[in-house]
């Protein structure tokens, strides 16, 4: 166990460094200039002597290698350097903006998991009768549903036409629901897809058929014998969507005004702004392999089998 | 069963997080979450004057301290030494009067007394040095307009306190329409207090205007309240709490729901939104004169728009009212004129459109054959599209196929400074009313523009009629120099002009004062209606 995790966190290292390479090689290959980006905010346009010397204030005028150690360099002592659009420092803007994404996964996470487990055990449990078509026939609206889409037609709903919610901005949990239904909305259904189909084959082995024969209920069947067996590819499918949603939530936070790192990256990449995009590459990186490490010890701890590496009792 | 256990841990938590959603969400109890401002008392019989007023704009309008401005002009914060009035005409704000040297290189300002700064200390010529020295420190980006010294007083020699409430600015070149580079941006006073050493803001910034910033959440929110020692007439409203909704719908529902109680800043409501707002008695528009104009760019350095008549064919086969009407719902004045419409320099010009004659003078180009050219406009905005193949098919008229090709802007550019195209959608903005560096950035063969766009353009006259304006102290020589480079842009088309654009925001009509301006809104007159 201890040399796993050891082995795990030694491999942070090359992934990161990787990880902050491929960003910065990747904004180098970009086409647009930092320093123009930098000046040209508002419609301004400005001349090629302002450009030239703001180059030079930002470090643009140094060689790429010797760009990318000092970024490096500087990434090692925790400064992540400063936004070339913002001038303000990217661990701190990182730092102020990341609980607010965290938030805004974690409840999406929440629905995810309940909604997700809710919608599959019933589907599982109902299979072939309607329930069961009803449960289908919602995820695959919840599977193809554009999440911009979902994300204008709640808000027209709940808040634009019936006032319940508010239509955007950052606050308590109200202002969570509709961002974390639309990000939540795709796992969801992926979720409960997998749910059933694990369920179903679980209900198909010789010890649900025995159980069922013994005159178990179905609910008693599908949730304490057939479940603990089949969650476990859901916990990892919902592990890894975490990432994806700590990472990928520039639409929902764009859409409910939400002031979290989706957002950040989506300004970053519009200007050229190399450093906030490494800085939010290095941190959505290490947070997913973070992640995939706590799912790697949440399934061991779940499944003996991945416990015991494969070992005999 | 040890993991049967865990697994009914596990199953316990999500259930009591599925409660937990199910109270917060579904019980719809607004709760003591944090302090929702309640923007709208509209049930009340009266209306609280001092009541909070809540609006939205698509981005930070106080960016903070590393902003170079700290926060835009429209949220009435900080004032300039001069500003405009609805014609773009430089006006008194902090400098009360103003005179030049008969040689033009000396500008002396005399400045308002009895003006305070929010932080309580006095404007005067002191106030002003500061002011200078910062700006001379580095460029400072910011969201609005580079704060940089070279760019609002090119050519300043030096900067001199004469006495508490005049300041003298020396010019090595003779600096005749100064006043405009000053406008606005160009002249932002602050308080000295709130600079650190390199010039940046030390906190929020501190200056004269009408209100003072008492809350800034980055990406959130800014929150004005009334400067009650302001120098003029105070504000009508106590508190405004100015929101950030980068998502056009969403500040469009924001206040159809009464969230919040009007849109400002650039791109406040898409047109298309805002027909949707017409006829509705609890919603009101306002409309002016917007320093955006939008254009095409032609690859003028290459077969076949590097043949005048070619670009003259482009722009008579255009219908310019059909682009204003169809596509932006009216908003918007066709023109042909590369200077937008909201500089006191502007002169009018008659749209002529002639389809046969453009089919000629594209005949006698071509030869009678076709050409196919590319077309790039930016993917991002959706009504190009609609624009782009509305242009696309009168060009087919005169002879031309468009490739229509959507973009991101940044690759655009780099795609249009190594020439590989045929046609652009551009646009660009007037960042103060004197037009010389529109007309030097497009015109000259030297331009900026004129080279990064691959535009090709040449004209002698052009050129010695700008030596000649920037030599000129008198206006009248000038505005005649001006006139004519206008005319000759609407002869050889450097760029093909579409139409001149306006600023449209909305706003509910438990609201009075609100009037959109060149600069966005004037906020000191917003108030409920009583």
């Amino acid at each position: 166990m201890g040399r796993y995790l050891i082995h795990k966190l030694a491999s942070l290292v090359p992934v990161l460094l990787g990880i902050s390479l491929a960003a910065f090689v990747l904004g180098v290959l970009s086409l647009g200039d930092p320093a123009e980006l930098a000046l040209s905010q508002g419609g301004y346009e400005p001349t090629q002597e302002q450009i030239q010397a703001m180059a030079h204030q930002m470090g643009l005028d140094a060689p790429y290698p010797v760009q990318y150690l000092r970024w490096v360099g500087r990434a090692l002592t925790g400064d992540l350097g400063d936004s070339y659009s913002s001038r303000m420092p990217v661990a701190q803007e990182l730092g102020r903006r990341l609980p607010v994404t965290l938030k805004l996964a974690v409840c999406a996470m929440a629905l995810a998991c309940a909604g997700g487990l809710l919608l599959g055990c019933t589907a599982a449990a109902f299979r072939g009768r309607w329930p069961d078509r009803l449960i289908q026939a919602v995820l695959n609206l919840q599977l193809s549903i554009p999440a911009f889409w979902l994300a204008l037609l709640l808000i027209l709903l709940f808040a634009e036409t019936l006032g319940w919610l508010p239509t955007s901005g950052n606050g308590g949990l109200r202002y969570m629901i509709l961002p974390a239904s639309v990000l939540s909305s795709a796992t969801m259904a992926t979720a409960a897809r997998l749910t059933r189909s694990s369920l179903l084959a679980e209900l198909g082995r010789q010890y649900c058929t025995a159980a069922s024969a013994r005159g178990i209920g179905r609910w008693r069947l599908v949730l304490r014998n057939a479940l603990p067996n089949a969650i476990v590819p859901v916990v990892a499918l919902l592990g890894n969507s975490l990432g994806g949603m700590l990472g990928g939530s520039v639409i929902v936070e764009s859409i409910f005004a939400l002031p979290g790192i989706g957002s950040y990256a989506l300004e970053a990449i519009n200007n050229r702004d190399y450093p906030a995009l490494q800085g939010y590459v290095l941190l959505t990186g290490a947070v997913y392999v973070a992640i995939t490490l706590l799912v790697d010890i949440l399934s061991m701890l779940l499944d003996p089998k991945v416990r015991l590496g494969g070992r005999k009792i | 069963m040890e993991s049967k256990k865990k697994f009914c841990k596990l199953l316990s938590l999500l259930l009591a997080l599925t409660l937990v959603w199910s109270l917060t969400g579904c019980g719809g109890s607004p709760a003591a979450e944090e302090p929702v401002p309640d923007a709208a008392p509209a049930a009340e019989s009266t209306v609280d004057p001092d009541a909070e007023i809540v609006l939205a704009g698509y981005r930070n309008l106080a960016p903070g301290e590393k902003d170079g401005y700290y926060c835009s002009k429209i949220l009435y914060v900080w004032e300039p030494l001069v500003t405009q009035d609805d014609n773009a005409a430089p006006v008194p704000c902090l400098a009360e009067d103003w005179e030049m040297s008969e040689d033009g290189t000396q500008w002396t300002f005399f400045l308002r007394q009895g003006v305070k700064f929010h932080d309580g200390t006095d404007f005067n010529a002191d106030a002003v040095i500061a002011n200078f020295d910062r700006m001379g420190i580095e460029v400072k980006s910011s969201s609005f307009y580079p704060l940089d010294i070279n760019s609002h007083y090119p050519n300043l020699e030096k900067y001199e306190k004469v006495d508490d409430y005049t300041v003298r600015l020396t010019f090595s070149q003779p600096a005749p329409t100064q006043l405009y580079n000053m406008v606005n941006f160009g002249s932002a006073m602050y308080s000295p207090g709130c600079f650190d050493e390199n010039g940046d803001f030390n906190g929020i910034c501190v200056g004269t205007g009408p209100f003072k910033i008492t809350e800034n959440k980055l990406d959130e929110y800014v929150l004005l309240e009334r400067f009650d020692g302001y120098w003029g007439e105070t504000a009508k409203a106590k508190t405004i709490r100015v929101k950030v909704i980068p998502d056009a719908d969403t500040r469009f529902s924001a206040l159809k729901s009464g969230e919040i109680l009007g849109v400002i800043d650039l791109n406040a409501i898409p047109t298309s939104l805002a027909v949707q707002l017409e006829g509705n008695s609890d919603f009101a528009l306002t409309t002016t004169k917007s320093t955006m104009i939008r254009f095409l760019t032609l690859n003028g350095t290459e077969f076949p728009f590097n043949d005048v008549r070619m670009r003259q064919a482009v722009s008579m086969a255009l219908q310019r009212s059909v682009i204003t009407e169809s596509v932006y719902d009216g908003f918007g004045t066709p023109t042909t004129n590369i200077l937008n419409y909201s500089t006191p320099f502007y002169k009018e010009f008659p749209v002529e459109e002639d389809l046969e004659k453009a089919k000629e003078l594209a005949n006698e180009v071509l030869g009678g054959q076709r050409v196919t050219v590319t077309y790039l406009y930016n993917g991002n905005e959706a009504a190009q599209k609609g624009e782009a193949e509305l242009i696309s098919s009168w060009l087919s008229e005169i002879g031309i196929d468009c490739e229509l090709q959507p973009m991101e802007m940044t690759n655009m550019k780099e795609q249009m400074k190594t020439g590989d195209y045929g046609i652009a959608r551009m646009q660009q903005g007037l960042s103060n009313s004197e037009p010389a560096t529109i007309f030097r950035r497009f015109m000259l063969t030297s331009g900026d523009h004129n080279q990064n766009y691959s535009l090709g353009y040449q004209s002698d006259e052009v050129d010695a009629l700008m030596d000649e304006a920037s030599a000129a102290l008198d206006m009248d020589v000038r505005t005649a120099c001006y006139d004519r480079i206008q005319e000759i842009s609407t002869q050889e088309f450097p760029v093909v002009p579409l139409f001149n654009d306006m600023t449209l925001m909305a706003y509910s009509t438990k609201l009075t004062g609100y009037d959109a301006k060149l600069y966005g809104i004037e906020l000191p007159l917003v108030a409920w209606k009583q």
